[in-house]
């Protein structure tokens, strides 16, 4: 074989080897059959008999590093008002979702339980106005917020005026519900 | 044989890019029209000026093979006496053809502008990923018309569209009006539309903007100024209250549940603003931005998943029960 | 010889500049506040509406003092002689550490303490050393109000009528609370959470009507003034602020100042269809009462969303002044200070009902706004025409006012657009001044404004409308005006039209002010100093750090033993403090609407708190 031929079948073979490669997956409706959405994670610290939290919901991997599922979620951060309230972290009306403190637990399935029950405080219940499958993505786009998604998951900037530091750069705040303050 | 077959294939496929609906040759607007009488003028110049060159070309090769000279020959050959007058006619018609070319275009852009100065109905279209919002802005505010992925328009009345866009770049097309505009998010940019012929026609976006780029249409309907007017006063209307048990089973879950959280219905509670305007759904052509036309089952098809007709598209598959589609259905057909 | 001469004398006429220079600036020297005497006031004053504002007796029965407004106490015991001395008698803690803005009222030697949420009330008795309490009333309001509660779940106070207090609890009911014994009267549900209403505002009673409106102008509420029979809780009228004449109780009595508010169906036809519905225009703020002329005068918030683009047209009957009649609640004239509001500028402002001295000895009915777009409105209570509308504070938004047609200014390159962020907006969302209202000194003639230098950027975006949800469809970030403070204090002459002396505070001024006869003039910063000032010079006589920020109304009244005393409550929060109250994140210039960005450092420099001070001068 020439040289020639013999570059360009190894480039060819590297390009189809590389064309392997797992990209995200991305589900446009979720599980076929509908999503779920786990009922309230408890936030607490004392677990009589096991001391430990519940494990991770299954759906929530899914969710949590997945690049279009945030991007998703962003956009349903603005039009479903939650930046009216919580602004783009730093909380107004609703408390800040951008530092480490958590009343409710700061896990995505928490995170998801507290968006479909709503919170005593004022914070709506949205079972039954947002699929579950949103709730879960609005989900992931919260924890970017306080710098939880994998860096190349994140958008690296808002749709509108922001001025917070953008996603790619924000600091890892703690979530484990003993770090929130609790009254 | 096979030549000849190939010939009238290629003919006939041209022929059928024809077909009405969304036609740049249409020339049913006074922008689309201008456009053809420019397009015409220069395919039939270029294209003399073209079998003028080929003619010379073919001349000069049928010359060469007669005189028998060739490259090497270093007997100075004489000018042929036609070489110099021919230059000159050549030249004078390169400048004469770029003239008329030139002075068309202008008169052609003037004529554009004239009509543009003057428009009698104001409107504005916002695209969204991946739909068309509709809005006619009159001068009394309380008049104001919002609908989605449809136009229509009086025939022979100026109409300036101002274009806007809420997320990313999109363009607006109606072939057989009017070329293309983009939509620049932050920016606000116009299109005058004058159509001269009634008809239906269908628009689309002409700039990538998406994974449903392919499946964001616009439907036009261009009819005459008491039809439109008709049209008009009924889009004004509030909807209708649900008249059957069923129909008020899809009202209420309509108001109730996830859809009133990004569509608006005027008169009911359902008032988002994120979604296409669902007041009169059931009098225009088509849905979900001319991905579908609107028929029952099409209809049925998109409420229950709309993410397998357009996967991707920001409405999401909610997991209706059968019972609960139904009476949607009824309710949305009510929307007329 | 000569030629010496000449140059003695212009070395001496150099020196002689120079002191008398030297002189002028020295006398100039200001205190630590930077206060800055700028004009003499005029030689007319105007004094507060007659019937409107009667004697003081010694107590403090309703926010606004009387139904003119004035926030002026009569005593003077308490002077520029002797304030200095001043000091506390006895503190009050209520236990809940959300913004306290509420005056305490006093009546027949008992003190009426108005909590934010949870809305309690508390009555201390005066009579007895350290004022120990008599009674407290619960009403347990929705929890969940708090959540569409836009600027802190707070409450502007109560009003006492007839053995009665009357106020308003933030998920939507008025009560009626017996003094006596401290039990609920009566309670009327009037505004529903779920469609984001809330009620923050202190009610005012006139003519037997318990006079009260609703919050929400963030969430797409739609905005009213309801009148309550005082006796029974019962609805007498509802006037609403948006929609068809009959709901917005325009009647053949009414009459507009200026053809732009003049017309059939104005508070549908100057909106886009439907949007009337979702269009704000609530009554959170100030009312007074002319009982001469039985008019109510109250403004109405901004239009909803915050995105003008999503409604085209005037949007009345919002960002406006209304005059009605109590009895029947009709409006009698209307004038829309904002039309078509691009910037949350409310113009729920009070109103202090002053007579204005004429050239031949008669007395003009008056009224004062220090408005939140930045003018100081004069006009004619009888029929809302402008006298005069001066800037009190640094204005770009707007060109003037044309005193002609009556119509604000606007100014093309300020305008939010969808998509771009317009930036050095003057001034910004919560205006020249806010909710604390100023006082008025009939001594003096001068209104004292506590008010803002707050300028901002805004980005406009579309709004989605889901009821219980905020619409407002824009990101702001606020900062500082020219010159660097957030807050300034100034004395404002209404006949001559302009400032007296100014105080230029770094902290935004989110309290009201209290005027007395005594010549001083008491009011609160952002961080816990509650200040004496005198109400000629604007010079600093006093000042007592409290635990937590004011923004509460000052109040003076006569105590059992004939002794002078002031109270103020301190307790940070509301729109401006709520960095503080709710516990934001300051890297986030956007939180709370944008004033995040404007007291990012009010963290490090106060906390939360709940306590009524209560000051007298040494036995």
């Amino acid at each position: 074989m020439s040289s020639l031929y013999r570059n360009s079948l190894a480039l060819l073979l590297a390009v189809a080897a590389l064309s392997a490669c797992e990209r995200e997956e991305r589900q446009s409706r979720g599980k076929p059959l509908g999503e779920t959405v786990p009922a309230s994670v408890s936030p607490d610290t004392i677990f009589p008999q096991t001391g430990k939290l519940p494990p991770l919901h299954p759906r929530a991997a899914a969710y949590e590093r997945n690049a279009s599922a945030i991007a998703e979620g962003q956009r349903l951060y603005s039009w479903m008002n939650c930046a009216g309230c919580h602004s783009h972290g730093g909380g107004g009306m609703g408390v800040a979702l951008m530092d480490g403190k958590w009343r409710y637990g700061g896990r995505i399935d928490q995170i998801v339980a507290s968006i479909a029950e709503g919170r005593p405080n004022g914070m709506p219940a949205w079972r039954d106005r947002l699929t579950e499958q949103q709730m879960w993505q609005i989900a992931a786009y919260v924890r970017t917020l306080s710098g939880q998604a994998p860096k190349d998951a994140v958008s690296a900037r808002t749709d509108e005026m922001s001025g917070t530091p953008p996603a790619t750069q924000t600091r890892r705040e703690p979530t484990r519900p003993a770090d929130s303050d609790q009254q | 044989m096979n030549r000849r077959i190939a010939a009238v294939a290629i003919a006939g496929a041209l022929l059928a890019s024809c077909n009405g609906v969304q036609n740049v040759m249409g020339g049913d607007g006074a922008e689309s029209a201008n456009f053809i009488r420019l397009f015409t003028l220069f395919m039939v110049l270029c294209t003399i000026m073209y079998l003028i060159v080929v003619a010379a070309l073919l001349a000069a090769l049928w010359r060469r093979r007669r005189s028998g000279l060739t490259v090497d020959d270093r007997r100075h050959h004489q000018i042929s006496p036609i070489v110099r007058p021919a230059l000159i006619a050549w030249t004078a018609l390169v400048v004469t053809g770029l003239t008329v070319l030139t002075v068309a275009s202008f008169f052609i852009d003037r004529s554009n502008a004239a009509t543009a100065s003057k428009p009698a109905i104001h409107m504005t279209v916002t695209a969204n990923q991946w739909w068309w919002d509709v809005e006619y802005n009159l001068p009394d505010v309380s008049k104001t018309l919002r609908t989605a992925n449809e136009i229509h328009l009086p025939v022979n009345v100026p109409v300036h569209v101002t274009l806007k866009s809420n997320d990313v770049i999109h363009s607006f097309w109606i072939p057989n009006l009017a070329g293309k505009q983009d939509l620049i998010p932050g920016r606000l940019t116009d299109v005058l539309l004058l159509a001269r012929k009634t008809g239906l026609y269908r628009g689309q976006c002409a700039e990538f903007c998406g994974v449903q780029h392919a499946q964001m249409a616009l439907d036009v309907t261009v009819e005459s100024k008491r039809d439109f007017e008709r049209w008009y006063s009924a889009q004004l209307a509030t909807a209708k209250p649900p008249a059957t048990p069923l129909q008020r089973a899809g009202y209420r879950y309509f108001t109730t549940r996830e859809c009133a959280a990004c569509h608006n219905i005027s008169g009911t509670p359902a008032s988002g603003q994120v979604a296409p305007d669902l007041t009169h759904l059931a009098s225009r052509r088509s849905i979900a931005a001319g991905a579908l036309p609107m028929n029952k089952g099409n209809l049925y098809g998109w409420v229950a998943d709309p993410q397998s007709q357009k996967p991707g598209n920001h409405m999401p598959t909610v997991g209706l029960e059968p019972n609960e589609l139904h009476g949607l259905i009824a309710y949305l057909e009510t929307l007329k | 010889m000569r030629r010496t001469t000449l140059i003695l004398a212009a070395v001496a006429a150099v020196i002689v500049i120079a002191v008398v220079l030297g002189l002028t600036f020295l006398d100039r020297k200001t205190d630590e506040a930077a206060t800055r005497q700028l004009n003499e006031p005029a030689a007319l004053k105007a004094i507060p509406a007659r019937a409107a504002s009667p004697a003081d007796d010694g107590n403090w029965t309703m926010p606004s003092k009387d139904y003119a407004s004035t926030r002026f106490s009569g005593l003077n015991q308490i002077n520029p002689s002797n304030v200095g001395k001043l000091q506390v008698a006895f503190t009050f803690s209520t236990g809940t550490t959300e913004g306290f803005e509420a005056p305490p009222l006093v009546v027949d030697n008992t003190m009426y303490v108005v909590a934010p949420w949870p809305n309690n009330v508390f009555a201390l008795d005066l009579t007895k050393p350290g004022a120990p309490p008599k009674w407290m009333y619960e009403p347990k309001p929705a929890a969940a109000a708090k959540g569409v509660a836009c600027c802190g779940p707070v409450n502007r106070g109560a009003f006492y009528s007839d053995g009665r207090l009357f106020m308003n609890l933030l998920d939507g009911h008025t009560v009626a609370i017996d003094v006596a014994s401290g039990k609920e009267v009566w309670r009327t549900k009037l505004g529903d959470i779920q469609k984001g209403e809330t009620m923050t505002m202190a009610p005012l009673v006139a003519d037997g009507k318990v006079l009260v409106g609703n919050s929400g102008g963030e969430m797409g509420v739609r905005g009213w003034l309801a009148a309550l029979d005082a006796g029974s809780g019962k609805l007498a009228w509802k006037a609403y602020s948006t929609g068809p004449d009959r709901d917005a109780l325009i009647g053949p009595d009414y009459r507009a100042p200026y053809p732009q508010d003049q017309g059939r169906e104005l508070g549908v036809s100057s909106w886009g269809p439907e949007q009337w519905k979702i269009g704000g225009g609530t009554v959170w703020g100030w009312l007074s009462y002319d009982p001469e002329l039985k008019l109510i005068y109250y403004g109405t918030s901004n239009p909803g969303p915050w995105n003008a683009e999503q409604r085209p047209g005037d949007n009345k009957w919002t960002a406006g002044v209304f005059a009605r009649d109590v009895a029947t609640g009709h409006a009698r004239w209307y004038y829309q200070s904002t039309p078509h509001d691009l910037f949350d500028h409310d113009d729920i402002n009070e109103t202090i009902l002053v007579d204005l001295p004429t050239r031949d000895g008669k007395r003009f009915p008056a009224m004062l706004r220090p408005s939140r777009n930045g003018y100081f409105y004069v006009q004619d209570r009888r029929n809302g025409r402008i006298l005069s509308a001066d800037p009190y504070a640094h204005v770009n938004a707007y060109g003037g006012v044309d005193l002609k047609s009556g119509r604000l200014i606007p100014v093309a390159e300020k305008e939010p657009k969808e998509g771009r962020v317009v930036r050095d907006i003057c001034p910004g969302p919560p205006g020249a001044k806010d909710w604390n209202p100023s006082a008025f000194s009939p001594v003096t003639g001068l209104l004292y404004i506590p008010h803002l230098n707050i300028c901002m950027d805004m980005g406009v975006k579309n709004a989605n409308y889901i009821p219980g949800t905020p619409f407002v469809g824009a990101d702001v970030k606020m900062y500082a005006g020219p010159g660097g403070n957030r807050g300034v204090f100034t004395a404002w002459d209404p006949i001559a039209r302009r400032k007296v002396f100014e105080i230029k505070e770094d902290l935004p001024l989110w309290s009201p002010a209290l005027a007395t006869a005594g010549g001083l003039v008491f009011y609160g910063t952002m961080d816990g100093w509650f200040k004496a000032i005198d109400a000629n010079s604007g010079k600093l006589l006093w000042q007592f750090k409290t635990g937590s920020g004011i923004i509460g109304q000052p109040i003076s009244y006569r105590g059992p033993d004939k002794r002078q005393y002031i109270a103020v409550p301190s307790g940070v929060g509301g729109w401006a403090g709520a960095i503080v109250s709710a516990d934001l994140d300051p890297r986030d210039p956007t939180a709370a609407l944008g004033f995040v960005n404007a007291t990012k450092d009010l963290k490090q420099r106060t906390t939360k708190g709940g306590t009524v001070y209560v000051f007298a001068l040494p036995q």
